[in-house]
């Protein structure tokens, strides 16, 4: 996974394993508590890193996937009394779906760039309006699990080392996935997809197959991400799950980050997410100043870092090939 | 005649000065007692901010009257300090704020505008054996988990559109039943799509029969085809269920489409009971009703927090109102149970029969975290005014229904 690794890499990687370490022996639970809620726009992230960051296919939309991925499991366990542990499978596998029906129909249709982004940013409005209209999820009521903590229900509210525990083993699994398609003879297709997809399909490669399977694969970590939130907090909406805001955090991370990278999308949310809860801890008497120090500072990575924070750590001591950049 | 200093003379002066000071200045006495820690979790950024704000601006002046009245009694006048921590309209945030709260000491804490952020949080509060005091959480789903940390003060929706429907059908047999048909006019989200469901049930046993029901999404901008499938419909009443900027732009499509509607009946609408509304859109607000959480202005505590309000430059809204009254229920709590122990507040709460707040309440009473004895009211704009209409012990001003022609 660190092959080709460069000091300020492995340094910059080091720091977050020691931070997510430490979040167990903090005194504080603040720490944890906001931790978990990273880690969850983290999978996301790493989500959205499949095919924006590998396949350079920029999605506007990933709360389709991730929509979908919870709502299908809490309707199965409201409306159909279905046990949490298929109902979690069956998220993760409707996610994969819908990210695969939207791929299909994308590429169908030789939709990229701007038009894939907002094709899919229209398929999660529509995929919210039609969530908030009928009666089987919740008709804009929204769906609630019953209160019920255990390991049957999957739910550890109760217990927040486990549940952060089994959340860095998901997070830790799904980055292991994302290494392996990165240097598998799929991740070599869909970086030549990125690069150029003509010369891709004229070297013989199945383009329309790639991309289509890329998007099943980020949507099957998308529905994951869903489904983790709905068993985390236990209700959900069509605002809440289909918002454009979570499409939003599923794309800066990576981007902040370094796109494409494996540890990027994780240390671009954590990062993220620590500026965020520092700005507020410090300006605490001035809500909303720490959304606009957020901005700058995302406005400035965005300008400065086009292969975000592995990048420029991957600047810092390179070894072992030249850039060293793709950790 | 001289007058030597000894030792023992001195102490005994010392003695009375410090008796004396003590008697005399009770605020001193305050100022050294140690402050009790009341959290309030509201939503001060998002799309929920306008309410958190107008909710921790109600619980700040229930703190400050509290204070000023002398503090927690029972606890020496121990003054309540305020921690107020941001939810930013999002229930996983408001889920880890709790974290937040309870490490800054609280007893208990208010919020939190709106079921989904309450619903998270109180969960997560729950493990911390932390009371949360909903300020505002209309959802069932809140008081229905089992919860012992859970006291919300207000009413949920099932009562709420009970209490509404009931009130339309008295205004209508009282007025000879002119409204014969109604038109519903909903958001899309968990609020109107909840209500609209309700009220489109209960229509009916009231000999109203529902001719239109037209969702719309937040935010929506045009409204001339939704004015025009009402007037289509000739509908006797519309029954909207949305937020200010919809509620606004949709009363406005309503008068340059020249619906002539017997009236508008909303219920929590949000806009007809609120000043900000009335004052931007005095015409087009006119004579609409709305059933909404309000308090009793006739009470003098009222009249205080109105000036209060007006004092400070913001709108007088049921969120101020219903932030300061959760502020007073915790205080009670604290005054009775003379505990800031977070076991012992869930405690003080669950047995509070507390009938001192400012709202239209009898004593509060706590079944399974539902205050039993909460209820709504009727508004009705009048001129400048938001007037109470029902129920006739607190009302301030005549029901006029049907509304006079607009045409």
């Amino acid at each position: 996974m660190m092959r080709f690794a460069s000091a300020g890499q492995v340094a910059l990687v080091a720091i977050v394993v020691l931070y997510l370490a430490a979040v167990y022996v903090l005194p504080s639970q603040v720490w944890m508590g906001f931790t978990i809620n990273a880690l969850v726009v983290a999978i996301i992230a790493l989500s959205w890193n499949v095919t924006g960051g590998f396949g350079g296919m920029s999605s506007f939309g990933h709360a389709a996937m991730y929509g979908t991925g919870a709502y299908a499991s809490a309707v199965l366990q409201v409306q159909y009394g279905v046990n949490a542990w298929p109902a979690f499978a069956a998220g993760i596998v409707a996610g994969a779906l819908m990210g695969a029906f939207i791929g299909a129909l994308s590429f169908r249709y030789g939709l990229k760039g701007s038009y894939f982004a907002l094709v899919t940013l229209a398929f999660a409005e529509v995929l919210r309006i039609c969530a908030s209209a009928f009666e089987i999820t919740g008709a804009g009521r929204g769906l609630q699990l019953r209160l019920d903590p255990g390991l049957a229900t999957l739910q550890f509210n109760s217990d927040r080392t486990l549940t952060y525990t089994l959340l860095l083993i998901l997070v830790a699994l799904v980055m292991a996935l994302t290494a392996w398609i990165k240097y598998s003879r799929f991740g070599a297709y869909l970086v030549a997809v990125r690069e150029n997809e003509d010369a891709a399909r004229a070297l013989g490669i199945d383009t329309y197959r790639v991309k289509v399977v890329a998007m099943a694969i980020s949507g099957a970590f998308g529905g994951l991400a869903g489904v983790v939130y709905l068993q985390l907090w236990l209700f959900i909406d069509s605002a809440v799950v289909f918002g454009v805001a979570i499409s939003v955090a599923a794309l800066i991370g990576p981007i902040v980050g370094g796109a494409g990278t494996v540890w990027g999308p994780l240390i671009g949310t954590l990062g993220l997410h620590l500026l965020g809860e520092g700005a507020k801890t410090a300006l605490h008497n001035a809500p909303g100043l720490n959304f606009v120090l957020y901005a700058i500072v995302l406005i400035v990575a965005l300008r400065f870092l086009p292969q975000g924070l592995m990048g420029l750590a991957g600047r810092i001591g390179a070894f072992g090939r030249k850039g060293g950049s793709d950790a | 005649m001289t007058h030597t200093i000894n030792r023992r003379g001195l102490l005994k002066a010392s003695g009375a000065v410090a008796l004396t000071g003590a008697l005399m200045s009770p605020a001193i006495l305050r100022a050294q007692t140690a402050a009790i820690k009341v959290g309030v979790l509201e939503p001060l950024t998002g799309n929920l901010a306008y309410n958190g704000n107008q909710c921790v601006a109600g619980a700040r002046f229930a703190a400050e009257a509290i204070n000023a009245a002398g503090g927690i009694k029972s606890m020496g006048g121990a003054p309540i300090e305020l921690v107020v921590v941001d939810a930013e309209s999002r229930p996983e945030v408001a889920a880890a704020a709790v974290d937040t709260l309870v490490e800054a000491g609280v007893c208990a804490f208010t919020g939190s505008s709106a079921s989904a952020l309450g619903l998270a949080s109180s969960q997560a509060a729950a493990k911390y054996d932390l009371a949360q005091v909903f300020s505002v959480g209309t959802a069932e789903a809140i008081v229905e988990r089992g919860l012992p940390n859970v006291f919300r003060f207000t009413p949920g929706v099932e009562k709420i559109s009970a209490v509404a429907m009931e009130n339309l059908g008295l205004l209508n047999a009282a007025a000879g039943n002119p409204v014969k048909t109604a038109a519903i006019v909903h958001e899309d989200g968990p609020f109107g799509s909840q209500l609209s469901g309700i009220v489109e049930e209960a229509l009916p046993q009231l000999g109203i029969t529902v001719v239109e029901k037209i969702a719309h999404p937040t935010p929506h901008r045009d409204f001339n085809n939704i004015a025009l499938r009402v007037k289509a419909s000739e509908a006797d009443i519309l029954i909207p269920t949305n937020y200010l900027n919809e509620y606004t732009l949709m009363t406005r499509a309503l008068q340059q489409q020249r619906v002539d509607l017997k009236a508008i009946y909303s219920v929590l609408g949000g806009a007809a009971s609120n000043i900000k509304f009335v004052r931007e859109n005095k015409d087009m607000a006119q004579y609409v009703i709305d059933c909404n959480h309000w308090y009793d202005p006739r009470k003098e505590q009222s009249k205080a927090l109105a000036a209060s309000v007006a004092a400070a430059g913001l709108d007088m809204t049921y969120d101020v109102m219903v932030a300061y009254a959760v502020i007073q229920v915790v205080a009670d709590a604290l005054e009775r149970g003379a505990s800031a122990d977070r076991k012992a507040m869930i405690d003080a709460l669950a047995a509070s029969n507390f009938d001192g707040s400012i709202m239209p309440y009898g004593p509060t009473k706590f079944v399974n975290g539902d205050n039993v004895n909460s209820r709504p009211v009727n508004l009705q704009v009048r001129g400048d005014e938001i007037e109470v209409i029902f129920p006739e012990e607190y009302a301030t001003a005549e029901p006029v229904f049907p509304r006079p022609s607009q045409g």
